[in-house]
């Protein structure tokens, strides 16, 4: 019986009960001990889910497959993937004593700090989705958060999980040397290109030094590559053969699984759900349940009803935002769209990443204006203006009054928001909406 | 008339967002009539650089700046000739550390740089990294203003005869500095991202005076509306507290 832990959960309680939940009670419990988070029993059965984009998606698929799968399974749903988070997780499902009361946990880790968070949450199971630029400010350069997990999993004896169409997530197999590596990837499809304009990263190989050939890009520098030396021969344990956007299904050992959106990183996502599921002896059909099911929120493709659907993504790195803007420009019909762009702290105080993105698929007839705004919204105006928009922008610093914007002009829309503008704009359209969803 | 740039190692030293700059020259150039061709040129290809009226290189991952220093130190002869030949040059970060006399890295070991200036930078320790919104006055070519942009180096470079400009706010070549980049009548290199030049449009239609130079000796440009550039300029400033 720890006075502390009973202390953090009582806290926890008051909160839940007056319909609060967050990072608040993992930050008393820091702050009253730094090492509260190396007390837990973890369960039998850990999952630390890690990478640039889509890990909060990917993790509360793999917690509803487990669950789907009779395991009572705890997961940091909504993504507080720091340590104030994951304390919080923990402390909320801990018995007196730290044991953790669940069958599995799913722990989403922030990329930068899994080599802080690693050793607390004894992981048997880790997946890695993929690395992008990202925050540069924040992270420092890609090379340096690769080695850190390099050197965490170097002694790691379970099971790592990895894309095997990311070099950069690649090379952490190389040195997890007592780790069973098992490779998720996706095969040629009809959409996948021989030549791309997005990848910036994994353009050398990290053994050689040679470039790296492709022999094709599915997205960003995520794609099927090789070296002459003999890195990126990879055979992978779950292979997506088929991509059905028409059915938004996909086919992988023969069986034909639903897509939760129509997207081919949602197929990546889908496809390291399935590698765990194998990983773990579980049946892949469990997965598919939730893949079938899943309802995205919290911006990720959240739809509200203004006076006409207005659909919100969070954006916070150029690849996540090319393919919210591949996705935006496939949907059919006139819309509108508003971007807001924040430098605050977790959004990252460089917007400069909006110029390595692609804004120029922006420039198609069926968007008909974009409302630029947030605490950066000339810069974004900018942005877009050298990519020949300018007749099509106007600049709305408030974004309740964009919103407001958006719902008079009764036309379809969509937002793009980045970390600490999502939140808000979200409340901001709960209380827009027109049956207050 | 005509405007030939050579973006140098387009696909390596393309941290931040520095490809925009070249994006607003073409684009500012174009606006005035001008003819704009921009080449790439990578690790191994052949290009005459001194053919070129701007030569433009931005920064990149230390590992990148590894991969690259040594393909640059073999065009040291074609790069002095496009100096003589007044040739402009726009050298953002890596670009800028790398025309020095040498970049130390904190493990000691020493990359040559093309020893053009006397400038020199080395790696610093992790709390003196110059990071964040940065803002300084700068004179170029007889006119002073203000110019914003974002710092992110480790590296301290110092014994800069010229410098870029006088900080405002940030740091500058060196940790808390009060000088930022290098600049001569030829050759602008600053630390500065965000990317430098949509926020910055007198910079821009310096930069292209500068290249033009070359064949055309003085040039006029006429203006453009610089309304949005100005506002998104302000708000940085304005929030540094240096308007």
């Amino acid at each position: 019986m720890d006075i502390r832990l009973k202390f953090v959960q009582t806290v926890q309680a008051v909160l839940a009960r007056s319909g609060h939940g967050g990072s608040l009670p993992g930050t008393i419990a820091l702050k009253m001990d730094p090492h509260f988070l190396e007390k837990f029993r973890m369960p039998p059965v850990v999952v630390l889910v890690t990478g640039t984009n889509g890990k909060t998606t990917t993790q509360n698929l793999i917690a509803g497959a487990l669950r789907e799968a009779g395991l009572k399974t705890i997961n940091n749903h909504r993504g507080d993937n720091l340590n104030v988070g994951i304390a919080s997780l923990l402390a909320a499902n801990a018995d007196s004593n730290f044991r953790i009361q669940a069958d599995a946990a799913v722990v989403e880790v922030d990329e930068l700090t899994v080599y802080r968070q690693f050793h607390n949450l004894k992981p048997n199971v880790m997946v890695v989705n993929n690395f992008f630029r990202d925050q540069l400010d924040r992270a420092g350069e890609m090379e340096t958060i690769i080695r850190k997990i390099q050197e965490v999993t170097e002694d790691f004896e379970g099971d790592l999980v990895l894309n095997g169409d990311d070099p950069n997530v690649c090379r952490i197999a190389d040195t997890a040397k007592k780790a069973r590596v098992h490779f998720f990837s996706v095969g040629r499809q009809k959409e996948s290109r021989g030549e791309t304009d997005e990848a910036s990263e994994g353009k050398f190989c990290p053994h050689c030094g040679r470039r790296l050939k492709y022999e094709y890009y599915q997205y960003s520098h995520i794609g099927r590559f090789t070296c002459e030396c003999g890195f990126g021969k990879i055979e992978p344990d779950v292979l997506v053969d088929s991509i059905d956007y028409r059915n938004q299904t996909f086919t992988c050992g023969g069986k034909t699984y639903h897509s939760f959106l129509n997207t081919i990183y949602a197929v990546y996502n889908c496809a390291a759900v399935l590698c765990v599921m194998k990983v773990l002896g579980l049946n892949p059909d469990n997965a598919n349940e939730i893949f079938k099911t899943l309802v995205l929120k919290e911006g990720r493709n959240e739809v509200f009803q203004l006076n006409k659907p207005c659909v919100i993504n969070l954006i916070k790195n150029p690849t996540g935002s090319n393919e919210t803007m591949k996705f935006i420009t496939s949907q059919p019909g006139d819309k509108n769209l508003c971007i807001l762009l924040n430098d605050n702290d977790q959004d990252g105080h460089d917007v400069s990443w909006i110029w390595d993105a692609h804004f120029e698929r922006l420039n198609v007839p069926e968007i008909k204006t974009i409302v630029c705004s947030g605490l950066r919204a000339y810069d974004m105006a900018l942005r877009l203006k050298y990519e020949g928009l300018e007749d099509r922008i106007i600049v709305i610093e408030d974004p309740h009054e964009a919103v407001k914007w958006l719902k008079e002009q009764d036309l379809e829309s969509h937002i793009m928001a980045t970390y600490t503008a999502l939140h808000s704009t979200r409340a901001i359209l709960r209380k827009e909406s027109v049956h207050g969803a | 008339m005509e405007l030939k740039i050579l973006w140098m190692y387009h696909d390596l030293m393309d941290l931040y967002g520095d490809k925009g700059n070249t994006q607003v020259l073409k684009i500012r150039a174009e606006k005035r009539g001008i003819d704009v061709t921009v080449d790439t040129c990578t690790i191994g290809e052949k290009k005459d650089i001194s053919a070129y009226d701007l030569f433009f290189m931005g920064g990149g991952a230390d590992n990148e700046q590894g991969l690259i220093y040594q393909d640059l130190l073999s065009r040291k002869d074609n790069i002095a000739k496009a100096m003589e030949e007044k040739t402009a040059f726009l050298l953002i970060c890596g670009g800028y550390q790398l025309f020095g006399k040498y970049y130390k890295a904190q493990d000691g070991n020493v990359i040559d740089g093309l020893g053009f200036f006397d400038y020199y930078t080395e790696a610093s320790d992790r709390d003196h990294r110059c990071i964040g919104n940065i803002a300084l006055e700068t004179e170029m070519d007889g006119e002073t203003f203000k110019a914003v942009g974002f710092e992110n180096h480790g590296g301290q470079t110092k014994n800069v005869s010229s410098p870029f400009g006088r900080v405002l706010s940030g740091h500058g070549n060196t940790f808390k500095g009060g000088f930022e980049g290098f600049m001569n009548d030829q050759v602008a290199a600053t630390y500065m991202h965000g990317p430098l030049l949509p926020k910055n449009p007198k910079i821009a239609d310096k930069i292209i005076l500068r290249a033009l130079k070359k064949r055309y000796g003085h040039v006029e440009l006429e203006p453009l509306d610089d309304t949005l550039e100005n506002s998104a300029r302000d708000v940085m400033l304005k929030r540094l507290g240096v308007l």
